[in-house]
């Protein structure tokens, strides 16, 4: 289920994650709304195309050339030698300078010919000395032989970075100008990339991004290389710097493989034998049954049986209810009977179940994420314009819908992530003392809390940009859907109304994503710090732990400090989205006093900055955001 | 053949090879082609080869001497390092080519060879495994093939 080759991913090379921003960082002022958990202002790491890798490589060379008096050739033989690591490189130069000499082919310099001409040792002709080059071993070779040495060597691989005087006995490092003096642009070329690949493969923070057809590579700042990290390419790929899968904090990388090779070998196969097969009671093969009667002979062990009951067929017949029916399996439904074999099979089931559960739901969030990106390059390539011929908004301050576009898209991503984790965090432990279920009980209680409300974010916001969005990409004279009854009570004309439900949507749509963002930064955090951690914060005692219900008690009590009010405001929602709220502090007068009954009516009134709903009518602050009632953005 | 086409470098190698021969090697460039060498190598003294004539063929390839010559036994001989074609295992005729080497540098590396046979990187296993169990059952062997293919009629 790997995503890279996915068209989706190719994103027709459009910036989607620093509109404008040439050096894209994962923190930067460009990047920050668009970041879906944006940890710690630290820029953790840069993406670099191929001019940018040029130059790196060429700095770092020119750094060695200048400290070491060496040429360039010899110092990127040196560099290369040792993965490009400066510091190893000038610690081991300066402790035993002959040693490394001698491994990057630094012979000493000896003396010129004094002869005007010289005989060329590969086709033994005489030249003129000025019409032949060599290297500091003074070994002369004609330009012809030179081109066709270095041609076959860049044809044969990147040992061409290597390449050494053409005598077997001379472990001379041929230099750089003669390589740029003899070869042709393409070999050139080719040398080049062999350089910066080797700058690249042989620097464990340096990784190439692995979408197809992406020349972008990646550097990583982070002090810890071989743990999980997102990282978002200027090409649209987001992946994850240690295993080059698909992004996917807050899971580790084992579980990511794990995951994946569970789901290449079952995903598809389960699902549909899932959905249309009954094992044969006797050899447990999953059989189909397509048509026909009750009576089923398994292909397989030759067993015949009921389809229904699933008992043996020679108790059967006329007086079970014929071919078509079958008593005994009405009689044990009728009585709640269930017996031994069945509670087996059902135990089985119920692991695949649990399975089929939590893949559900990873890959729905997956094709989800998917249509979302979709969508998003829809609208940029088409909507985007309408809607700003629509709404006279110049299409550099449509920003925010992008952003809420992208939010959806990382979210799914993550969301989709903790399903599959959850799935092995979760699982039923065997032989676990009483305590330890109940922890575990206990943390997924809490983990499902904080998944559920960033999921109810997530889908609002995704409603929100994917069908109300659609209500401003037509001609202003229709006032948005829902606003109609809002707009009815006003003074204003057609398009000063259409104007103000535009504004509304925007700081709606502005706030939402926010806090969305804020909840999945939540929910990767506190899962990579550990649920027992961030449970301690919450201070829930462990000995209220002990039974599952009581487990659910503290983490709902957890999850009541943790979020204050949230878990109300989750069961709200439906009410929110169908309702139409209209707070605004740009209202006065009769206006305000029926926002006033609406609100009394509903029991609630709604944050204008992150919608959040909020059940203490006499404040004038939002409990969730802080911003005061009805500020605006 | 017309020996105006060829480069200047093999005229002058085929010259010297025949003018000025290595002890216990022959080679001799074919009428038709002279990129074709006949080549006869002797056994060198105090090796299980020793006595035998061994023939073998060299071919300069077009890219030659940019690209290493093909060499190959005719003789059948019992050696670590030649398969059952006659094919050689010598890292001067693949990665460790330089054009700056000649025919008689190859042609001597593989005199050199079958004094020395390599047994830690062999291109026959059997051979090469008999020859690190049982050194001297090995020899035997070598020493019979030599008897059996490598000696004029």
């Amino acid at each position: 289920m790997s995503d890279y080759g996915d068209s989706d991913y190719d994103m027709g090379g459009s910036d989607a994650y620093s509109s404008g921003g040439d050096d894209f960082s994962y923190s930067g002022d460009e990047a920050e709304a668009s970041s879906p958990v944006a940890k710690g202002a630290k820029k953790s790491f840069v993406v670099l195309d191929k001019e940018e890798l040029r130059e790196r490589l060429g700095a770092g060379v020119s750094q060695v050339v200048e400290l070491l008096c060496i040429s360039d050739a010899e110092a990127t033989r040196a560099l290369r030698f040792y993965k490009w690591d400066l510091t190893k490189l000038q610690e081991e130069w300066f402790a035993d300078p002959e040693a490394v000499q001698v491994k990057v082919g630094l012979v000493d310099e000896q003396p010129s010919t004094r002869r005007k001409e010289e005989v060329c040792k590969i086709c033994f002709e005489s030249f003129s000395v000025q019409d032949m080059a060599c290297a500091r071993c003074k070994h002369y070779y004609c330009k012809d032989c030179w081109r066709g040495y270095i041609h076959t060597s860049i044809e044969s691989g990147p040992f061409c970075l290597d390449l050494r005087c053409p005598d077997p006995e001379c472990k001379a490092a041929v230099p750089r100008r003669v390589i740029t003096a003899v070869v042709d642009a393409a070999h050139q070329e080719r040398y080049d990339d062999f350089a910066i690949n080797s700058f690249v493969d042989d620097q464990r923070q340096i990784v190439w991004c692995p979408a197809p057809d992406c020349q972008n590579a990646v550097m990583s700042m982070h002090d810890q290389l071989g743990v999980a990290q997102d990282i978002f390419c200027r090409c649209g790929n987001a992946f994850c710097f240690n295993c080059k899968e698909e992004a996917h904090r807050p899971v580790d990388c084992d579980t990511v493989r794990k995951w994946m090779i569970k789901n290449s070998a079952e995903s598809e196969n389960l699902n549909w034998i899932l959905a249309n097969t009954k094992p044969c009671p006797k050899c447990t093969r999953p059989i189909e049954k397509n048509q026909g009667c009750m009576h089923m002979t398994c292909s397989q062990c030759r067993h015949e049986f009921c389809w229904l009951c699933e008992g043996s067929w020679a108790e059967h017949g006329e007086r079970t209810g014929g071919f078509y029916n079958c008593n005994r399996y009405k009689r044990a439904v009728d009585k709640g009977e269930v017996d031994e074999q069945e509670q087996r099979r059902q135990h089985a089931r119920q692991s695949l179940e649990r399975y089929m559960h939590y893949w559900q739901r990873w890959a729905e969030n997956d094709t989800s994420r998917k249509r979302a990106l979709r969508q998003m390059e829809a609208f940029k390539s088409e909507t985007q314009e309408l809607i700003s011929e629509y709404t006279a908004t110049p299409v550099s301050q449509l920003r925010f819908i992008t952003d809420a576009w992208m939010q959806v898209v990382h979210c799914r991503r993550i969301l989709k992530w903790t399903y599959a984790t959850a799935f092995y965090a979760f699982a039923d432990p065997v032989n676990a003392t009483k305590e330890a279920k109940a922890r575990l009980a206990q943390h997924q209680e809490f983990f499902e809390f904080n998944q559920g409300q960033a999921e109810h974010y997530l889908e609002k916001l995704h409603g929100q940009v994917e069908k109300q969005l659609n209500t401003f990409v037509r001609p202003p004279p229709s006032p948005p859907e829902g606003e109609a009854a809002a707009a009815g009570s006003e003074a204003a004309g057609p398009s000063g109304r259409d104007q103000q439900g535009w504004a509304k949507f925007r700081e709606q749509l502005i706030g939402l994503t926010d806090v969305t963002r804020i909840h999945f930064e939540k929910l990767v955090n506190e899962f990579e710090k550990g649920l027992d951690e961030a449970l301690k914060e919450y201070d829930v005692p462990m000995a209220q732990a002990s039974t599952s219900a009581a487990a659910a008690t503290a983490a709902a009590a957890a999850a009541e400090e943790a979020a204050a009010a949230k878990a109300k405001a989750a069961g709200k929602a439906p009410a929110d989205s169908r309702r139409i709220t209209r707070a605004s502090k740009r209202r006065q007068g009769p206006v305000d006093q029926e926002q006033a009954a609406i609100e009394h009516e509903a029991g609630y009134w709604q944050c204008s900055h992150c919608t959040y709903a909020n059940e203490a009518m006499d404040s004038q602050e939002c409990e969730l955001c802080s911003q005061p009632r009805g500020a605006t953005r | 053949m017309d020996s105006s086409q060829l480069p200047r470098r093999i005229i002058k190698e085929t010259q010297r090879l025949l003018s000025e021969p290595v002890p216990g090697i022959s080679a001799a460039p074919s009428e038709d082609n002279l990129r074709y060498f006949n080549v006869i190598i002797l056994g060198p003294d105090s090796s299980p080869y020793q006595g035998g004539v061994f023939k073998l063929e060299l071919f300069l390839p077009e890219d030659y001497p940019m690209a290493a010559p093909k060499v190959r036994f005719l003789t059948k001989i019992y050696h670590p390092n030649v398969d059952k074609l006659g094919r050689i295992c010598l890292d001067i005729l693949k990665d460790k080519w330089s054009p700056a080497l000649q025919i008689r540098t190859v042609l001597l590396s593989i005199q050199a060879l079958m004094s020395a046979p390599n047994p830690d990187d062999p291109l026959d296993e059997n051979i090469a495994r008999q020859w690190k169990t049982n050194e001297v059952e090995a020899m035997n062997t070598a020493r019979q093939w030599t008897e059996l293919y490598a000696h004029q009629a």
